[in-house]
């Protein structure tokens, strides 16, 4: 897998909020067809790094290559085509809430292809049973439970056949259930559609179903970096801590996050 | 002290910046859209205008039936005293179509139009589903804020019009009734006064008052802050603003009006 050359690559990237420092220095190496999970605290940054990753938010220093160029470096319309190649499932589905479930996933459709009705429909069949949410098309997110809203939000995410999809916090706020069928659709698309999968989550149960390889993030630093195993059997603290749910450790939770917590509110 | 003066004057100065940026961000979108295959979203323009306009029209008739009988019946007593009762017909048509209802009815859709466009882009914002249009690179400008806009650019007007045939209504219910004026003579002395730049110069108003209920409305809902509170903020803040720069507008178009003689 390492052979090939990155599609998503870090090269010193820092980023602050109102002079507060939320991402330092990271470099980081993401290759095509694996799943890559981020996981840290709330308010790590590692929420941070994902919209750096999808051209949400600009790096003050360093560059973001996606397949080996600089997406903060290049002109606007370029950057809109790349951002058509990725799918991003929001922490709370981020549908729009004015349109139906099925017009949730055929909305990238209609806007950025010239497909006819009818094979959008198609489409938007095929993308729901996928998820299993055939047969809600004519509903309205407010009428669906949370989970179902993260599975349209996946749906509308993979519509275009994206070649990366960005996940944040995918199982958050949902029962172990549908939190386990959230990660076998995370897994699946990887392995059937190729799909590259950055996820950031701090769910360690999902990270170990889905992770081909870990980052740890801890105060906008990647402490620790490797495959699944070697997180798991690692001796890194800052991991021990993370994995036990340990209050005592390097992760000092009392004097840690405020700063940044207020940096992402504001 | 000075910092603090300083501080708030670079507020304001960045406000009005995002404003026009917003401004000439819908207009680039309006004239250059279409050339890029992306043109307004027509079922999304007609479902705002019959939001802004038709759901507005039935609160736009009795504001100006009721100003129109309250003028009447105001002026009727001044003009009583002179024995010039007649006259009140054209008074009301005139300072109706000039004046007043383009001014209550920017007021009346800025308090119920723009404070749901704010409520509703705000709280898309605080939800991420800006973001996401942002993601799916949909433009949250061209998406969401072109068809508000050029709803309201329409409709204010045609409310405008509406506002004009019911206040004179209005007054002619009291120059009739209670003036015992002929029907007849009301409405010719109603109309003998009544030019078409009167009604014009009063369409233009309500144009602009529905760019600025847009723009407001808008530009306080995509940049709504920190959660149901911010979405709060913002639409308070979206009717207080557009209910200051209508009237301002209506000072200085006024006044342009006044002094190059229309």
């Amino acid at each position: 897998m390492s052979k090939d050359a990155p599609v998503i690559s870090l090269r010193n990237v820092s980023k602050s909020f109102q002079g507060r420092p939320v991402i330092e220095n990271v470099s980081l190496d993401i290759f095509p067809g694996e799943t890559f999970v981020i996981m840290g605290c709330s308010g790590s940054g590692k929420s941070t790094l994902l919209r750096l990753m999808n051209g949400a938010i600009q790096p003050d220093k360093g560059s973001v290559l996606i397949k080996g160029k600089d997406i903060y470096n290049m002109p606007g319309e370029e950057l809109e085509e790349l951002k058509k190649t990725f799918g991003m499932l929001f922490q709370y589905s981020a549908l729009l809430d004015s349109l139906t479930v099925e017009e949730n996933v055929a909305l990238p459709l209609r806007e950025h292809t010239k497909l006819a009705e009818e094979i959008i429909s198609i489409i938007i069949k095929l993308k729901l049973s996928l998820v299993g949410l055939r047969g809600y098309e004519k509903h309205y997110p407010s009428q669906i439970s949370g989970g179902m809203k993260k599975r349209v939000g996946l749906a509308r995410a993979i519509a275009l056949d994206p070649e990366i999809v960005f996940y944040d916090e995918p199982t958050s706020g949902l029962d172990p259930v549908v939190g386990g069928v959230i990660d076998k659709l995370v897994k699946d698309l990887s392995t059937k559609l190729l799909i590259t999968s950055v996820v950031v989550t701090h769910d360690m149960q999902s990270v170990f179903n889905i992770a081909d390889r870990i980052a740890m993030v801890h105060k906008g630093k990647v402490v620790a970096l490797g495959t699944k195993e070697e997180i798991k059997n690692s001796s890194n603290e800052y991991i021990q801590q993370f994995i036990r749910g340990n209050p005592e450790g390097p992760i000092d939770f009392f004097k840690e996050d405020i700063g940044v917590i207020e940096a992402f509110s504001a | 002290m000075i910092s603090y003066i300083g501080k708030i004057a670079i507020e304001y100065f960045r406000w009005i910046v995002g404003l026009f940026r917003l401004f000439f961000d819908i207009l680039y979108w309006l004239i250059f859209g279409p050339f890029k295959g992306k043109p307004a979203h027509r079922q999304g323009i007609f479902s705002q205008m019959v939001f802004v306009g038709v759901r507005s029209a039935l609160i736009v008739f009795f504001v100006d039936i009721f100003t129109g009988i309250v003028l009447a019946m105001q002026i009727a007593y001044q003009l009583e005293k002179m024995g010039a009762v007649l006259y009140v017909a054209s008074i009301v048509a005139i300072s109706l179509c000039r004046e007043l209802s383009p001014v209550l009815t920017g007021l009346v859709v800025a308090g119920r139009a723009g404070s749901s466009i704010a409520a509703e882009l705000g709280s898309m914002k605080v939800t991420e589903q800006i973001e996401a249009l942002d993601t799916m690179a949909i433009n949250p400008t061209r998406f969401l804020a072109v068809p508000r806009f050029l709803a309201l650019l329409v409709m204010l007007p045609a409310l405008t019009i509406l506002g004009n045939i019911s206040g004179i209504l209005g007054g002619f219910l009291v120059g009739t009734g209670n003036l015992n004026i002929n029907p007849d003579l009301y409405m010719q002395t109603s109309f003998k006064h009544l030019e078409l730049k009167d009604i014009y110069t009063g369409l233009i108003k309500a144009a602009v008052f529905g760019i600025i209920i847009a723009l407001v409305g808008c530009y306080e809902g995509l940049n709504t802050k920190g959660g149901a509170e911010g979405v709060g903020r913002a639409t308070t803040r979206s009717v207080v603003i557009s209910f200051i720069l209508i009237i301002l507008a209506d000072c200085i178009i006024t006044s342009i009006f006044y002094f190059s003689k229309i």
